[in-house]
């Protein structure tokens, strides 16, 4: 069931990711898009399937994670395994709770408008956040954490349902990690164009937002 | 040689523990780690103190018996080795190497070294077998077997049940084990006709014991001494789901 949550989550990021690209088409084209979600009848549905799917997917891990804690109630005073683990695999518990800060951050701010940067339109709603350094540093930092996590949670998804083939499971393995990497590299883009990039542009140069 | 050993000393079930350092002098590299440890108990039976208490038995690597957790890693450094298959070359003059039991809730230790892995036992007996009619034996070619998946059921039997795949799990998970106790029926006609019935009680009885849950860390494989592959878990997820979906 978690690996079944995680999976459809990397459904939503992947297209939560190409709707954002859209920034790079400029403000008319991402605006556009997000009115049309906005005033999609089936959006509230949406929104509902994603929130229980996040806290199925959160529940049932802590679930999960306090049952194995309590599988050696005593630890080794040494211990080093054999090399299987991996960072992403290590980190999973830290991960996934720097994942929910964000998502609570980024929902407050982006969609409750909580620090009152709401302007006329989204982009530069999100323009405007993405000009704090902190804000766009920790965007880049949360979405390193999403990489991270799907590094990991991607072949273990693969695994737990069972898809087993000398070929295809390697392949399959690797395209996980590709996913998260695309992922992570597609969200960082983000902040760290419009909040970096081209904000130096823009001082240096006196070139304006397109 | 001379090796300084850290090794984990408990009277018994209930008492606390504690690492208590020995030195072990006259070590030569032809020693397998169990007689070094041989050579030490008899010292100290000779100076009237208590032996360190752990388990041996073929001292081959095919019982299954030892399970010791050195420096960190089920059954030490080597790959698909048993502890007894570990030998002094591995080490220099001296080296400080800390010896622990396997640690698991469901690995409760009895004393020292020695931990209880009855409970693989228990999952085993909730459905890790065939149920025939013994009798004459039946024609050895009356059932034909594609000799790929022989082989495969093979390489799942050749599971001795050490329980290093739980020592090494970070949660403790005996997934590895029951995978391949689950596989090495479901690979073959014999095994089938149980099959659902078998991987819902194993995993059951699996999680009565305390063992954690998978989170696919493949620690299992990197430190089981019969190489016994996590393709197999994959197998035990299907099999498991298709039980799941199918069985009444």
């Amino acid at each position: 069931m978690v690996a079944a949550a995680g999976l459809l989550l990397c459904g939503f990021l992947a297209a939560h990711l190409l709707g954002n690209l859209l920034m790079f088409a400029g403000g008319g084209a991402f605006n556009a898009y997000a009115e049309a979600l906005e005033h999609n009848p089936l959006l509230p549905l949406a929104e509902i399937g994603l929130v229980a799917l996040f806290v199925l997917h959160i529940i049932l891990s802590v679930r999960a994670t306090v049952i194995n804690r309590a599988a050696r109630p005593e630890g080794y005073r040494v211990y080093r395994g054999k090399g299987a683990r991996t960072p992403g695999s290590r980190t999973m518990a830290l991960t996934g709770t720097l994942i929910l800060v964000f998502i609570v951050v980024h929902v407050a701010t982006f969609k409750f408008d909580l620090g009152g940067l709401k302007g006329p339109d989204l982009y530069g709603h999100v323009l405007g956040w993405f000009a704090n350094p902190w804000y766009a540093a920790f965007y880049v930092l949360a979405v390193g954490g999403v990489g991270l996590h799907l590094s990991h949670g991607a072949q273990s998804a693969i695994q737990t349902f069972g898809v087993s083939h000398p070929r295809y499971t390697p392949l399959l393995k690797t395209a996980g990690l590709g996913f998260a990497f695309l992922i992570f590299l597609g969200f960082a883009s983000l902040p760290v164009y419009f909040g970096f990039v081209q904000k130096r542009q823009a001082c240096c140069t006196g070139g304006a937002h397109s | 040689m001379n090796i300084t050993l850290k090794v984990w000393r408990q009277k018994n079930a209930d008492a606390p523990g504690a690492l208590v350092e020995y030195n072990v002098a006259g070590v030569v590299p032809e020693m397998s780690f169990l007689e070094m440890l041989d050579a030490l108990n008899e010292r100290l039976v000779a100076e009237g103190q208590d032996p360190v208490a752990f388990d041996s038995d073929c001292r081959e690597g095919i019982c299954g018996m030892c399970d010791l957790v050195i420096d960190g890693q089920a059954h030490g450094p080597d790959k698909e080795a048993t502890t007894c298959q570990l030998h002094m070359r591995r080490y220099r003059d001296g080296d400080v190497v800390t010896v622990e039991p396997f640690r698991a809730k469901a690995f409760p230790i009895v004393k020292d070294l020695c931990v209880d892995r009855s409970a693989f036992d228990r999952v085993q007996a909730a459905g890790g077998f065939v149920s025939i009619n013994t009798g004459n034996a039946v024609d050895g070619n009356a059932i034909l077997i594609p000799h790929d998946e022989a082989e495969k059921a093979m390489d799942a039997a050749a599971c001795i049940g050490c329980g290093a795949c739980v020592a090494a799990c970070p949660n403790a998970s005996a997934m590895l084990f029951v995978a391949a106790k689950v596989s090495q029926y479901a690979l073959l006609p014999q095994g089938r006709p149980e099959r659902e019935k078998r991987v819902l009680a194993m995993r059951e009885a699996m999680d009565q014991e305390g063992f954690g849950h998978c989170t696919n860390e493949y620690e299992c494989e990197a430190a089981c001494p019969k190489g016994i592959k996590v393709s197999n878990i994959a197998r035990l997820n299907r099999e498991y789901l298709r039980a799941a979906l199918t069985s009444d």
